[in-house]
């Protein structure tokens, strides 16, 4: 876990040890590509990968995301067997919930998106709610959607297994060293000047640096769209179980679920002004947002105690899609970010799409809605992926 | 005045009197040691231990709400009582058995990963193992308006330290109000009190320059606003890791004053008091004929050793503590001289920590205060400036948080400190030393030992409220993870009820040892608020707009 060895020139240099590039320098090792070095600023699960909910839903609008999220559920189900850690990923559903008639649209179109991909996603009436959510209170709720493989994992056994196989192929992974700088020699990249350390040559740079992103490909000289956007968690006390699916509200993009070890783990849309910069702290707003909009449902959790509460930062794009690709502005310089939150939930199957950029392998993934290069794209009409929450 | 007849309660299905203005577990403490639950992981027993609210070892369940603790709780006639986690009940519970299964340790990293088809099994069964109370079965009584107080100054913690700042703040003409979550009386005149007010979130001051402290009573909720503000929150009994030391019996010296009955007498006969300095020398005036043996891990200060002599008490310094023995009560200890020495086998009913006090610093953290690695007691405290101002513009402190232990010295820094609020001058050269200073700590030469002659034989939980063993820190290091806020992602120390109070002192000592360096580079970890697990119901009553803007 320390800066590690002295090599100096790869092939390739991934920024950010999170789901993404841990995930992408996997499937790129596997493939012999390399030397592979990654390359993270702070210690591992600092980012994002160790501060998110834990959710992975296919529930969505648009099928390039549905068929993403799909593979991904099966490589998560799989990822125990695999990998040699157990993230425990319980599919036990996701619940979206609508409390209008415009909501109900929404769920209409999720609804047709999913059921046109395959999956038996199911419309419920508010009266067959409750017996997902015991307790809830059906006032206000209008009706909903439910995809039983929809699930929860854990997020840090993921982390650790592929920082484990990631090394045990060879990969570097160098943790506390951030990127400073991108070389570059004409249109092509050369490598990253890092701290501590020094130049790095490399052939590839990938920019996996989640809430980070943004500022990696402006520092290397790149007009992205990308911006972070910090957002609040917090965990109960645990109980026994009493709660199977993750529950989403369109409304306020409340969201929460039961972890394994019985705690209620959620959180809600806050809008925080911008350039309060990288600091992750907690808002006094968050708190009580998120107390009213969980026991406004749930009242009977009202006496449950708060136990902690965290931050971290989304990395959104204005069509909610994820970026993915080489950078035509910046050859060799492979965007792999833009994920706004759902980065784990697609990382198995989006960090393959990233390596096939690498591997010069056909993708799947239509650069005019992925590509780095699509909001300079005149005439874009294709539809945003709606669905942000959760 | 309070109700003096007994109260009479439904404890676990049958009609209970208990005696009034006392706490349920000092109620229950008369017909011997309380047992509420079993662990969380192993089942394994577990009695009270820290009786200040904050360990997960007095949980129970009052009129269908889940995780009360009863070192905190005063039950009110008619209260329906039950306990939790265990089944048929916390003296004997079946699925300790889970602890005599998993001798060694449960291993949910790398277990219960195949065959994949047998996942929503494995989930269904740890699922109903995990957790501690039921869900609340009821929707409860709607929560009060909200509240909002400004003041010139908000004192918090009403120890000596915080009374003797209050009552300066206010005999200069400021508005005063003093929080404390005890039940606290007579306040400095003129003082506004909120006792039983836990001081639950203090973020760092806005543009405003003007402080939001939000704090909860019970399920309802305040936003107190103040342009300064005291923080003399004290400190608190530290636990120590040895084989067996999360046994029904032993407890921090806090939690043996918590379990006194109404003649003041302690659930145990024949004490192993560890400690050899100032608190554990409290300890024997205060339990002198239940006390067995004075075991330290380091030095034995003269005085108790005199003392200890007087009562015919043997003492043991520099002495590990290598095993505690007694399935559902602590019977016996073996003792071991550092370096080496012979083994001494002690019959006892109780340990009692008294060796370490460490200061509570969430506030500190939460608010950005700059902080500073004291290693004699092995602790981060605020840093002070000469006129005893801290970092953050307004925020002044003093008493245990600030290294005056002593009452005398904390009240002393406790007036420094008001004058410095009121923009006086105020010296820290003039007050007494601080207790906390520079050097190693006393007990990181006791962990090197510990870890060096560890036989592998009984369980050392690391971190009782998730039931981490040692085992697993060790795991985590040798996998390759460093520092304290990895290792606890890694196994989960930390993360429980007691939001780590009770095992991370001890874990960064330890790590200081695995990874041969200083307990400060070991790193601490970012205080998450809430202070304490505080209701959502309280969070929710918060008035609106009470965050500041973003400071500069």
């Amino acid at each position: 876990m320390s800066p590690g060895g002295d090599r100096r020139e790869f092939r390739v240099a991934i920024v950010g040890a999170g789901i993404i590039g841990l995930f992408t320098a996997h499937h790129l090792a596997r493939a012999g590509f390399g030397p592979i070095v990654v390359l993270d600023r702070g210690f591992l699960s600092n980012g994002a990968s160790g501060r998110n909910g834990g959710g992975v839903r296919q529930q969505w609008e648009t099928p390039e995301t549905i068929r993403l999220a799909r593979e991904s559920v099966a490589a998560y189900r799989r990822f125990g067997a695999e990998f040699g850690y157990n993230i425990w990923f319980r599919q036990g559903g996701y619940l979206f919930l609508a409390t209008d008639a415009l909501e109900l649209q929404g769920l209409d179109r999720i609804y047709a998106a999913v059921r046109a991909e395959g999956l038996g996603i199911r419309k419920l009436a508010p009266e067959e709610i409750p017996a997902l959510v015991p307790g809830i209170r059906s006032e206000g709720v209008a009706g909903g959607t439910y995809l039983r493989q929809d699930g929860t994992l854990y997020p840090f056994p993921a982390i650790w297994a592929l920082y484990e196989s990631v090394r045990r192929a060879g990969v570097e992974v160098r943790l506390g060293t951030g990127v400073t700088g991108v070389l570059r020699s004409g249109d092509r990249v050369t490598g990253v000047t890092t701290d501590p350390g020094g130049e790095l040559r490399a052939e590839w740079v990938v920019n996996a640096a989640g809430g980070w992103s943004g500022d990696l490909a402006r520092r290397a000289g790149l007009e992205v769209a990308n911006v972070a956007t910090r957002h609040e968690i917090l965990a109960t006390e645990p109980l026994k179980r009493f709660l199977d699916p993750m529950v989403v509200r369109l409304r306020d993009g409340l969201y929460f679920s039961q972890t394994m070890r019985g705690e209620i783990v959620g959180g809600l849309t806050v809008r925080h002004p911008p350039g309060t910069g990288h600091g992750v702290p907690t808002s006094i707003r968050f708190l009580r947002e998120m107390s009213r909009a969980l026991t406004g449902l749930l009242p009977r959790l009202g006496p449950l105690g708060i136990l902690r509460a965290w931050s971290g930062f989304y990395d959104d794009t204005p069509d909610g899609l994820p970026v993915i690709g080489e950078e035509e502005r910046l050859r060799g310089f492979v965007e792999a970010n833009g994920f706004g939150g759902h980065g784990f939930m697609l990382a198995p199957a989006a960090s393959r799409r990233i390596a096939a950029v690498l591997l010069g392998e056909r993708s799947d993934l239509d650069p005019a809605r992925f590509g780095p290069g699509r909001f300079a794209l005149p005439g874009r009409d294709h539809a945003p992926e709606r669905v942000q929450l959760g | 005045m309070a109700d003096p007849r007994p109260r009479t309660v439904e404890f676990r299905g049958r009609p209970l009197a208990l005696p009034a203005g006392a706490t349920l577990l000092a109620g229950l403490a008369e017909r011997g040691l309380p047992q509420f639950q079993r662990s969380v992981r192993y089942h394994r027993p577990r009695a009270p231990f820290c009786g200040v609210g904050h360990c997960s070892q007095c949980l129970v369940r009052v009129n269908g709400v889940p995780n009360v603790r009863a070192c905190r709780y005063e039950p009110a006639p008619g209260d329906r009582i039950t306990t939790e986690n265990a089944w048929p009940s916390p003296r004997w519970d079946l699925l300790g058995a889970l602890d005599l299964v998993f001798g060694r340790g449960l291993d949910s990293l790398h277990g219960f990963r195949r065959p994949v088809w047998a996942m929503p099994l494995y989930h269904r069964v740890i699922r109903r193992l995990a957790g501690y109370g039921a869900p609340p079965t009821a929707d409860p009584a709607p929560i009060a308006p909200p509240r909002e107080i400004r003041t010139d100054a908000i004192v918090v913690g009403a120890g000596p330290a915080g009374r003797a700042a209050a009552a300066r703040i206010r005999a200069a003409g400021r508005a005063t109000l003093l929080v404390d979550r005890s039940p606290v009386t007579a306040p400095p005149a003129d003082v506004g009190l909120l006792a039983g007010v836990t001081a639950a979130f203090l973020p760092p001051p806005g543009r405003d320059g003007e402080f939001r402290l939000a704090a909860t009573r019970g399920r309802e909720g305040m936003i107190l606003r103040a342009p300064r503000v005291l923080l003399a929150p004290g400190g608190y009994d530290a636990n120590l890791l040895f084989p067996g030391n999360d046994r029904p019996g032993v407890m921090t010296a806090e939690g043996a004053m918590a379990l006194l009955d109404r003649r003041g007498n302690p659930p145990f006969r024949r004490a192993l008091l560890v400690g050899g300095g100032a608190r554990a020398m409290e300890m024997v005036d205060r339990f002198g004929a239940h006390v067995e043996a004075v075991v330290a891990p380091t030095q034995v200060h003269g005085t108790i050793a005199e003392r200890a002599a007087e009562l015919d008490i043997p003492v043991f310094p520099r002495t590990l503590l290598t095993a505690a023995h007694g399935r559902s009560r602590v019977r016996s200890a073996l003792l071991r001289r550092r370096g080496g020495g012979e083994t001494t086998r002690l019959s006892v009913d109780a340990i009692v920590l008294a060796h370490r006090r460490l200061p509570h610093v969430p506030l500190f953290f939460q608010v950005g205060a700059r902080m500073e690695w004291r290693g004699s007691t092995g602790a981060y405290y605020p840093v002070l400036d000469d006129a005893l101002a801290t970092s953050v513009p307004g925020l002044f402190t003093a008493g245990e948080s600030a290294g005056f232990v002593a009452p005398a010295s904390a009240e002393a820094s406790g007036i420094a400190a008001a004058e410095a609020l009121l923009d006086r001058p105020a010296r820290l050269a003039d007050l007494p030393p601080r207790t906390a200073g520079e050097g190693p700590h006393e007990l990181e030469g006791y962990y090197r030992e510990l870890l060096a002659g560890r036989t592998g034989r009984g369980k050392l939980v690391a971190c009782a409220c998730e039931d981490v063993l040692l085992g697993e820190i060790d795991a985590a290091h040798r996998a390759g993870y460093r520092g304290i806020e990895v290792i606890k992602r890694y196994t989960s120390l930390g993360t429980g009820l007691c939001q780590g109070r009770y095992c991370v002192p001890d874990a960064l000592l330890l790590l200081a040892q695995l990874e041969s360096r200083p307990p400060s580079e070991v790193g601490f970890l970012t205080q998450r608020p809430p202070v304490l697990p505080t209701p959502l119901d309280a969070w929710a009553s918060l008035p609106d707009e009470a965050d500041p803007e973003a400071g500069p």
